[in-house]
């Protein structure tokens, strides 16, 4: 209830300094060199109750998306016609400053959609984590379980046993496991929507389809810079627009997840098999009127060493599903809702769960509720409330209430 | 700005034509687009803007500006992720209609006091209309395409006019007497250029000049 007060009396104060924000602040880019360079910029200031407990909102940078103060300049420079360089540089937290995206796009053929980009570049697996750049097309303040929600898995540490694994359960934010890298680390989500894999993508779209490729370092649930285990990862997705507002998309991913130091050093016991991230997704959005309704499915597979007993006999799977939708009830106003779950496979243990097959990690779901107004055209201020259910951990329910102010030019 | 209300002695004097030209210095550039580092691709390209259309406006108008008259119909089409025109200047209640016809969806849009409007998402070949009916600048957008603006100026009389591609613009059957004549252009910062222009109780032609730097 107080986090509640906090975020009311926030809203109020935002709203009366509003005419003052709407003379001074820039509506669009700004541009250099001709228009050559085009530069914009975003801040987001999120604020809501503490989750220091239960970690449900915490990303892989751990940080709490609802509590989250994000700045991000973003830039365009057009070489040529075909041919330009993009770039987001953002800070989080006060943080240092981190290159999301720094990429060529080239466009061989003049009269050809087809587009080629290399570097750190927008993932074409899903639909959120690519709309997740623009701070306009997330209706609510928090983001997908699939994108977000920190599994108890690591790239960089592995379960000695199914018994390790599961009493990791629920544990993501902070998980340890015998093998590998000793230090207490967050785990993965699905995919992340806060890193960007690094690479070379085609692209060709058509009024009607459009289909993509795409070469990574690292995986859907692990982003990487640099290679660190000389496996690449191929993704890919295509989409289809039967008709006026609808597109559906389908997708497909596969890729080494464990880093390269992990499997050098114990080469022995794993050997030479490929432990990689394989997953799939469906993607869907209709929009009509003043409706935007989106969908996503995603099934994730890892398969992890089988190193002690009891054994992770399968690869371990997650899945994710989640509807939202965004209904603008007058010019400046919009309420949205997203709900969302994530479900895990079962893993056998042995101390662990008295040997009862249980889900390797909690099944989670979430409702957010949400309003937002738009103060100018390019400032907004959204509220909601949030639930979440874990079916294990320490805090099984918990209630976040969030405001956050985004402005971009 | 656009609100106005009669000034002078109107009578049945020969009424006269204010005309001139409109030099605007900003050099045109394409409508800037926000780097869209998310998409996949290239956006496709667009005509370059033209900035340089000006309205040129009485501050005061004669009584005669505000009969009543038939209502107006206006149109604002949105062609290749663009507003056109750019600067749409109407008198207070027009209907305008904004077509779609691109092939993806557009949602025209405005915040602004003088008209609040959301038309929503229509498909190509689709129109929707609004009445305006209040004086005052409206600044359209499109929800889906961050880089699509407009304006349109709504004005309480009829005494005004959008410049031509060489920046011309005419004022006609304007009744004799003194009137502050007027220059809005988006590039303007601060004040916008005024004169004060007369026409004689004999009517004739009128010039009047600007330059917006």
């Amino acid at each position: 209830m107080r986090g509640f007060r906090a975020v009311a009396a926030g809203v109020l104060w935002l709203s009366a300094v509003r005419p003052t924000l709407a003379q001074t602040l820039p509506q669009g880019p700004a541009e250099f060199a001709g228009g050559a360079v085009t530069v914009s910029g975003s801040v987001s200031v999120s604020f809501g109750s503490h989750d220091e407990l239960a970690f449900f909102n915490y990303t892989d940078y751990e940080h709490n998306a609802l509590r989250l103060v994000r700045i991000a300049v973003a830039g365009t420079w057009r070489i040529a016609p075909r041919l330009a360089v993009l770039t987001e540089l953002r800070s989080e937290d006060g943080e240092q400053v981190v290159p999301y995206a720094l990429y060529l796009r080239v466009r061989p053929f003049a009269h050809v959609p087809f587009d080629v980009q290399a570097g750190r570049i927008p993932p074409v697996f899903g639909a959120f984590a690519r709309r997740s750049y623009r701070i306009d097309d997330n209706p609510l303040i928090g983001y997908p379980l699939a994108y977000q929600y920190l599994t108890s898995i690591r790239p960089d540490a592995i379960p000695g046993s199914a018994d390790d694994l599961l009493l990791m359960r629920a544990r993501g934010w902070r998980a340890s496991y015998p093998v590998g890298s000793e230090d207490a680390q967050p785990g993965v989500p699905l995919v992340s929507a806060y890193r960007w894999d690094t690479g070379i993508e085609g692209n060709f779209a058509s009024d009607r389809y459009d289909a993509a490729a795409s070469v990574t370092t690292g995986t859907l649930s692990s982003p990487r810079t640099r290679d660190d285990n000389s496996r690449p990862q191929v993704a890919a997705r295509i989409g289809w627009k039967p008709a006026f507002g609808l597109v559906i998309g389908a997708s497909a991913s596969h890729g080494e997840f464990l880093n390269g130091a992990l499997e050098d050093r114990y080469r022995d016991v794993l050997g030479d098999h490929s432990y990689g991230q394989t997953a799939f997704g469906f993607d869907g959005e209709y929009s009509r009127d003043h409706w935007i309704v989106r969908t996503e499915w995603i099934n994730s597979r890892w398969t992890l060493p089988r190193l002690g007993v009891p054994l992770i006999q399968q690869p371990l799977t997650a899945t994710s599903a989640y509807v939202e939708g965004r209904y603008r009830v007058s010019p400046r106003w919009y309420v949205a809702a997203r709900a969302d779950t994530l479900t895990f496979s079962r893993v056998r243990g042995d101390r662990v769960f008295a040997g009862v097959p249980t889900t390797w990690d909690a099944p989670v779901k979430r409702l957010e509720l949400g309003a937002g107004v738009y103060l100018q055209r390019n400032l907004t201020l959204r509220v909601s409330v949030q639930p979440n259910w874990r079916d294990g951990g320490r805090v099984r329910h918990r209630t976040f209430t969030s405001a956050q102010l985004a402005y971009w030019f | 700005m656009l609100a106005c209300w009669p000034a002078g002695v109107v009578g049945r004097a020969a009424a006269g034509t204010i005309r001139g030209r409109v030099e605007v210095k900003t050099p045109i550039v394409a409508e800037a687009e926000r780097p869209d580092v998310g998409a996949l691709g290239m956006s496709s390209i667009r005509e370059p803007l033209d900035r340089r259309r000006s309205v040129v406006y009485l501050e005061t108008a004669p009584r005669a500006a505000f009969d009543a008259r038939e209502e107006p119909h206006a149109r604002m089409d949105q062609r290749n992720e663009t507003f056109v025109p750019h600067v749409l200047a109407i008198v207070a209640g027009t209907t305008v209609d904004f077509p779609n016809d691109d092939r993806t969806y557009h949602n025209v849009f405005s915040l602004s006091k003088a008209k609040s409007f959301d038309l929503g998402r229509y498909a190509t070949g689709k129109s929707k209309s609004v009445r305006f009916d209040h004086p005052g600048i409206v600044r359209v957008f499109c929800d889906i395409h961050s880089h699509m603006s407009a304006f349109i100026l709504v004005f309480a009389h009829r005494y005004f006019a959008v410049t031509d591609d060489e920046g011309r613009y005419r004022l006609e059957n304007v009744p004799p007497g003194s009137y502050t004549l007027t220059v809005w252009n988006e590039t303007i910062r601060g004040d916008a250029p005024k004169r004060v222009v007369t026409i004689p109780e004999g009517g004739g032609d009128v010039d009047a000049d600007f330059t917006i730097r």
